[in-house]
């Protein structure tokens, strides 16, 4: 008797725990009916870390992304059409990287992803949106590569035509910032250092070579590890090379501790860097130290552009955590240009949406690539690379403890 | 068989005035039961009202009709507490559900109810913003699921001293289950493959799970549930089960395994579930060198990372020093097992010699040392091997056999996405990596680890070569980790350094694969690859804590540890060293304590 | 080499306060042979105690020879707090436990840590701004700051206060005692549970000692300084001799030298040209624990058993 009993209960258990897995699809379905009506609500994903390291950078993405997204729905950019944002964070590590693009092209309401933060990241999460031909619009990846393939310096191809980027490449920012250094600082001889990631340690590379190609010397160059505090060492290095110039390739964590710890050791030579430590907390940090300091970043300063000041009062009043400064901008004109492509779609199909989301989201690619539009880091558009089309570039120096704009101008 | 039922009705039938057993809440018998029996149908019927107005909360309670989301949750818990509560009246072919006819299991299922509809309803309440978003059918859940708790607490249980002692009582295994009657061969197997379905499902809901409150109440019924079982004494019957028909099990747990990207229809799932297997893989290869013989080692994570850099490199990736090299996969796999097994030799050979933690900090210092390598051998700051920080990305996808990994192919009607290809590929790998460590685990080698595990000096003095033997297991296990490597470097289509450090916030790192080790259960098969998915789920799940997730998961590390050291699947011999107080269920001996059952195995 | 002198400099101040951490970690591991993972938090929190009554509890402008006292105090409330919490709530219920349970608590607490100042410390997601004492000497070639001295003083009278301690005082022998067995010192009628809280108490003040000196010399903390802090302090216990308070200090100095003139030199011996630099300081560091180890596989100090502690 047990035994029938025994194998009555556990199915009408198994039964039940496979009916369970089965309501886990009513969720889809429900979202899924959203689409063909008249008001559709369709996804954009973005992804950037939210917690733990590279956070703060990250949550400026996420918040950058939402202004935009609340932008769209409260101006009704696209009528008859709203817009959510869907957060994914990657704690900045490939694997999870790819598991949350493989979750956002799953979503059959997403029609486009914003992020990653790191290049490294980045890399395993293009090709998964290349197969589902969505788009993928980085607001902050400035390694070369990703968009121009391995010899970028010789033979461009683009590897997927599904990426694009807001941000400029290591090699404008590099160029740029070797030019000012030589022809605007009139600074001879350089030291260079960078922090051994994709972003420094490409920045780095590329002020080298063009330092070098405009006549200054770079007497010697040294590499750290994201996250070392004591630069002793290498500060006496640097005090001993006789170098008039420190460039840092790498984020504002480690170079607002070399600046200090270099003006305490007495060497009073500015440090130059990208616009990885363009923000408050390199001030904050250093202190009076970082006076004079300087340091290239993308578009033309947002004090220049009202749609910028409106984004960062904004910003502020929601009480948004994180860093804008960082790539928030950029991010909000990355997540603008998902949203303008939707229209283009929805325009050019005669005011109607292609009811097959692989249709539409293949049709975004199109439109995206064909952006044109004025965003609020300046004029947004894209290369036949994915490259943002705005060169602008600005240096700003630290003065009186705040970020001044000293040159804007044009990569060549 | 003689059983020797003891109902908790009858007093003890002791000479010395034993207290009378009686319930916290006063009520009789009677009404104790009736209480469990209709609350626990109540709370499932309750689900099929509306919870609450509004869609904005996921997994739309708001139909009147049939349950959806953390409902389901609610009704499987109410019909447990049901059921139980119905084999509690000892009705006909439920008994076996509760053979020792004691109250933990009635306890554990009405208060798993209690807590997921609790759990509901305060989430509506607080994500909605207050009581006001609660329809009827929240309250008369909310009341419902009260009534099976007081009914199970007002069943009649021997008092201890204090009364933290008797509600220990409440939830505790007793001493002694009766032994089952014996069934036959083909009826154990339909048991096991049962089981196994039933294993499958649960874990394929837990995975699929599409936000974190539902993930939790998953936990919720989970955990309660399981702890039911357990104090019920049929886990232990299953593990007798199961123990009988080894072969048979491990033969379901690969089919269930294979099954599961077939019931998926989102390659996202099993991009997760391949991510698990890597990580659990990895971690059962730690399994041998942590569990099996004690070695405590910190880098293991290097060694994943030698695979997939080695894999990267021949794999014909552009991108790669050897870019006009490309292996076939086999030989891909081979290579980087190999590459491994080296780097493991030569670690292992110099430091082995050195004891517990001084080897730990040795391969600390290795992980490390791997990670800033890697980092710097871009041709810059090192020789030019692995590109540096920027890895080697553009891996191309395996082809295996003519089979193209990176497509998605259609099977007996089902459609495999990439990822669920990759994820059959891990479930091969990881067959033969359970072949490896049972038939390792069980063979002469397998014994010399664990005898130098718990003494080494005792263990060299009855001969065993203690250097030679630590380092087998230190190259199987490091090989066993670059096989997975050279897998998981074509999954994420590049390899990087970052991943591969000593602690961070996601897995595969090698902290993360130490906790999945002693969380899911040293020394055992199954503990690190359940060690592993959870330990992958948590954070993965908890995403909705947005940027207290972190610290959630730290307080749940601490928390799994303080109640449950030996880790969820204790390997017998390590529990019973580490429960002193705790017997476990040894049916031939015959303990005449006083006090009952008050142990802490299961706490 | 002219720069020699300020190398060394820089390395003894840099090993100093791995010292000072690791004297949390030997102390620790010498009576309870646990590896206290969470230490480098503790070093942290005390960070932010000390930060925490420097920006909401002293006036603005109190001088900084009246404040650090204070500051020290707040920090050393905290980081001790933390500690004894840590093994009273975490570590204490464990002691019966495998030896790896414990382990996975420090991972999990050191998350948890983390992770509450980051998320509960106003600002302190990014770095924070510290005090600094920033006067600078030339002392020949060489240049130091007053923090320098701070940390070389603090070093100094900590470690011997220290010595004195554990050699004279009755707890100090208590604790010698409880070392070499437990067991023994218990029958012995040695509290052997108030042994253990005085360790962890011990290496959390000077965890608070060292993350004062940090923040004075840096001038600024994070929530993250302390897991590669942590992780050096504890090479440096092993290497010195894990369980010796003298090894701890040697260990410290040690690695804090040889990783600045690694960082410094290498690259100018012919054929490591590219395996020199700060990026592979650490791996110098780990390749001279290592060699240390096969040699001498008790640490520089390690057989000095009648003066653990």
């Amino acid at each position: 008797m047990r035994q029938r009993s025994l194998v009555i209960l556990t199915s009408v258990l198994a039964t039940g725990a496979l009916t369970l897995t089965a309501c886990g699809s009513r969720d889809n379905s429900s979202g899924k009916s959203g689409d063909s009506g008249s008001s559709s609500t369709f996804t954009i994903g973005v992804d950037a870390p939210l917690s733990g390291e590279n956070s703060n950078t990250g949550l400026g993405i996420q918040y950058g992304s939402q202004i935009a997204v609340d932008d769209a729905n409260k101006n009704n950019w696209v009528p008859g059409v709203k817009f959510k944002l869907k957060a994914y964070d990657d704690k900045a590590q490939p694997a999870t990287g790819q598991s949350n693009a493989t979750s956002i092209t799953g979503d059959k309401t997403a029609i486009g992803a914003v992020g990653p933060l790191n290049s490294g990241v980045a890399q395993s999460m293009q090709q998964v949106f290349a197969s589902a031909n969505m788009v993928e619009i980085s607001p902050s990846n400035t390694n070369p590569q990703l968009t121009q393939g391995k010899n970028w310096q010789t033979a461009k191809s683009r590897p997927y035509k599904t990426y694009f980027r807001t941000a400029t490449t290591d090699e404008l920012q590099g160029s740029f910032a070797a030019d000012y250094a030589y022809n605007g600082l009139k600074k001879k001889k350089a030291f260079v250092v960078d922090d051994k990631q994709t972003y420094g340690a490409g920045l780095a590379k590329i002020f080298n070579e063009k330092f070098t190609a405009a006549g200054g010397k770079v007497v010697q160059t040294d590499h750290v590890n994201a996250g070392d505090k004591d630069f002793g060492s290498l500060v006496t290095k640097i005090k001993n090379s006789g170098a008039d110039l420190l460039y840092y390739g790498g984020q504002y964590d480690e170079s607002a501790l070399i600046t200090k710890q270099l003006k305490d050791a007495g060497v009073k030579i500015p440090l130059f860097g990208g616009d990885g430590m363009y923000a408050t907390a390199y001030t904050d940090v250093a202190g009076k130290q970082a006076e004079g300091d300087l340091a290239t970043a993308i578009g033309v300063p947002a004090d220049t552009l009202p749609a910028a000041k409106t984004f960062i009062s904004t910003y502020k009043a929601k009480g948004y955590k994180g860093d804008y400064r960082g790539y928030g901008a950029y991010a909000y004109d990355a997540t603008t240009a998902i949203i303008k492509a939707v229209k283009a779609v929805k325009d050019a199909n005669g005011g109607k949406l292609p009811s097959d989301i692989n249709d539409l989201r293949s049709k975004i690619v199109d439109e995206v690539g064909k952006s044109d539009f004025q965003g609020i880091t300046g004029k947004v558009s894209f290369d036949q690379y994915g490259d943002t089309g705005n060169k602008q570039l600005t240096v700003y120096q630290v003065v009186n403890g705040e970020w001044k704009a000293v040159k804007t101008g044009t990569a060549s | 068989m003689t059983e020797t039922t003891k109902t908790p009705a009858t007093p003890p039938a002791d000479a010395t005035p034993a207290p009378t057993p009686r319930g916290l809440i006063p009520l009789p018998l009677a009404a104790a039961r009736a209480l469990l029996l209709t609350g626990g149908i109540a709370t499932a019927a309750s689900t099929f009202l509306a919870w609450t107005w509004t869609s904005d909360f996921p997994g739309d309670l708001t139909v009147t009709g049939y349950p959806g989301g953390l409902q389901w949750l609610t009704f499987i818990a109410g019909a447990l507490t049901a059921i139980f509560a119905l084999a509690s009246y000892g009705t006909r072919g439920l008994g076996w559900l509760i053979p020792a006819r004691n109250n933990a299991p009635l306890v554990l299922t009405a208060l798993g109810a209690f807590a997921v509809t609790w759990f509901t309803a305060i989430e509506i309440a607080a994500k909605l913003g207050g009581l006001a978003n609660w329809e009827p059918g929240t309250y008369i859940a909310v009341i419902a699921s009260l009534i099976p708790v007081l009914g199970a607490f007002a069943l009649p249980q021997t008092a201890g001293e204090t009364t933290k002692d008797t509600l220990k009582a409440y939830i505790a295994k007793p001493d002694r289950i009766p032994a089952p009657q014996p069934i036959s061969p083909w009826a154990q197997r339909a048991v096991i493959t049962i089981a196994s379905i039933i294993g499958l499902a649960v874990f394929t809901y837990g995975i699929d799970t599409e936000y974190g409150e539902l993930f939790i109440g998953f936990l919720i019924v989970v955990v309660f549930a399981v702890w039911a079982l357990h104090t019920a004494g049929l886990l232990d019957r299953f593990s007798h089960m199961v123990a009988a028909n080894r072969s048979f099990t491990l033969a379901m747990g690969f089919l269930v395994a294979i099954a599961f990207p077939f019931t998926q229809n989102d390659d996202h799932y099993a991009n997760i579930g391949v991510n698990i297997l890597i990580f659990g893989t990895v971690a059962l290869g730690l399994n041998i060198v942590v569990g099996l013989a004690g070695l405590l080692d910190l880098g293991y994570v290097a060694f994943l990372g030698v695979g997939a850099y080695t894999a990267a490199l021949v794999s014909g990736s552009e991108f790669s020093k050897f870019s006009g090299v490309q292996f076939p996969f086999w030989a891909a796999a081979l290579t980087g097992a190999a590459a491994s097994l080296i780097f493991g030799v030569l670690i292992g050979a110099p430091t082995l010699r050195l004891r517990g933690d001084y080897l730990a900090i040795v391969t600390l210092g290795f992980g490390e040392i791997f990670r800033i390598a890697v980092n710097n051998m871009d041709g810059d700051s090192g020789p030019d091997l692995t590109n540096g920080p920027n890895g080697i990305p553009a891996i191309p996808d395996l082809n295996i056999l003519g089979f193209n990994l990176g497509q998605p192919h259609d099977i007996a009607g089902f459609t495999l996405g990439r990822f669920a290809n990759y994820y059959l590929l891990m479930v091969l790998i990881m067959a033969i990596v359970v072949t490896v460590y049972t038939r390792a685990a069980d063979s002469r080698i397998g014994r010399s680890w664990i005898a130098i595990r718990e003494d080494e000096t005792a263990a060299t003095a009855m001969g065993i070569n203690g250097f030679r033997v630590k380092l087998i297991a230190f190259a199987l296990g490091a090989s066993l980790a670059g096989l997975a490597g050279t897998v998981s470097a074509h999954v994420t289509y590049s390899v990087v350094p970052n991943p591969y450090q000593f602690a961070g916030s996601t897995p595969p790192n090698s902290a993360f694969l130490l906790a999945a080790v002693v969380l899911g259960g040293m020394g055992t098969v199954a503990g690190p690859i359940l060690g592993a998915a959870l330990l992958y789920l948590l954070p993965e799940k908890l995403d909705f804590l947005q940027n207290k997730s972190l610290l959630a998961f730290g307080i749940a590390l601490i928390l799994l540890m303080r109640f449950r050291p030996e880790g969820i699947i204790a390997n017998r011999r390590r529990q019973l060293e580490f429960h002193e107080t705790g017997q476990l269920d040894v049916p031939e001996t015959t303990t005449l304590t006083d006090e009952p059952a008050v142990t802490k195995a299961g706490a | 080499m002219h720069t020699l002198p300020q190398q060394l400099a820089n390395g003894l101040l840099l090993g100093s306060m791995y010292g000072l951490i690791a004297i949390g970690y030997t102390m620790v591991y010498g009576i309870v042979q646990l590896i206290n993972f969470a230490h480098g938090e503790i070093f942290m929190t005390g960070g932010f105690g000390a930060l925490t009554v420097y920006l909401y509890i002293l006036p603005d402008g109190t001088p900084m020879a009246a404040a650090i006292p204070l500051m020290l105090l707040g920090g050393a409330i905290v980081s001790v707090l933390i500690a004894v919490g840590a093994e009273r709530f975490a570590y204490r219920p464990l002691r019966g436990a495998p030896r790896l349970a414990p382990l996975i608590t420090a991972i999990g607490l050191s998350l948890a840590l983390q992770e509450v100042v980051r998320n509960f410390y106003p600002g302190a997601d990014k770095a924070l701004a510290f005090p600094g004492l920033d006067t600078t000497h030339d002392i020949g070639s060489v240049t130091i700051k007053d923090a320098d001295i701070f940390l070389i003083a603090a070093a100094i009278i900590c470690m011997s206060g220290l010595a004195w301690f554990v050699r004279k005082s009755r707890t100090g022998r208590a604790m010698q005692a409880t070392a070499q067995d437990p067991d023994t010192a218990q029958l012995m009628g040695i509290d052997t549970n108030r042994i253990i809280v005085i360790a962890f108490a011990i290496g959390g003040f000077f965890a608070a000692v060292a993350a004062l000196s940090y923040g004075l010399k840096y001038g600024n903390i994070d929530y993250r300084m302390g897991f590669l802090m942590g992780l050096k302090a504890f090479t440096a216990a092993v290497l010195g001799g894990i369980g010796n308070i003298y090894g701890a200090m040697l260990g410290g100095l040690v690695l804090g030298i040889a990783e600045t003139l690694a960082s410094a030199y290498i690259n100018n011996i012919p054929g490591m040209q590219q395996l020199g630099g700060q990026s592979w300081a650490n791996v110098w560091a780990f390749v001279l624990l290592i060699l240390v180890l096969l040699f001498r596989p008790q640490g520089l100090l390690g057989e000095r058993v009648a003066d653990r502690a």
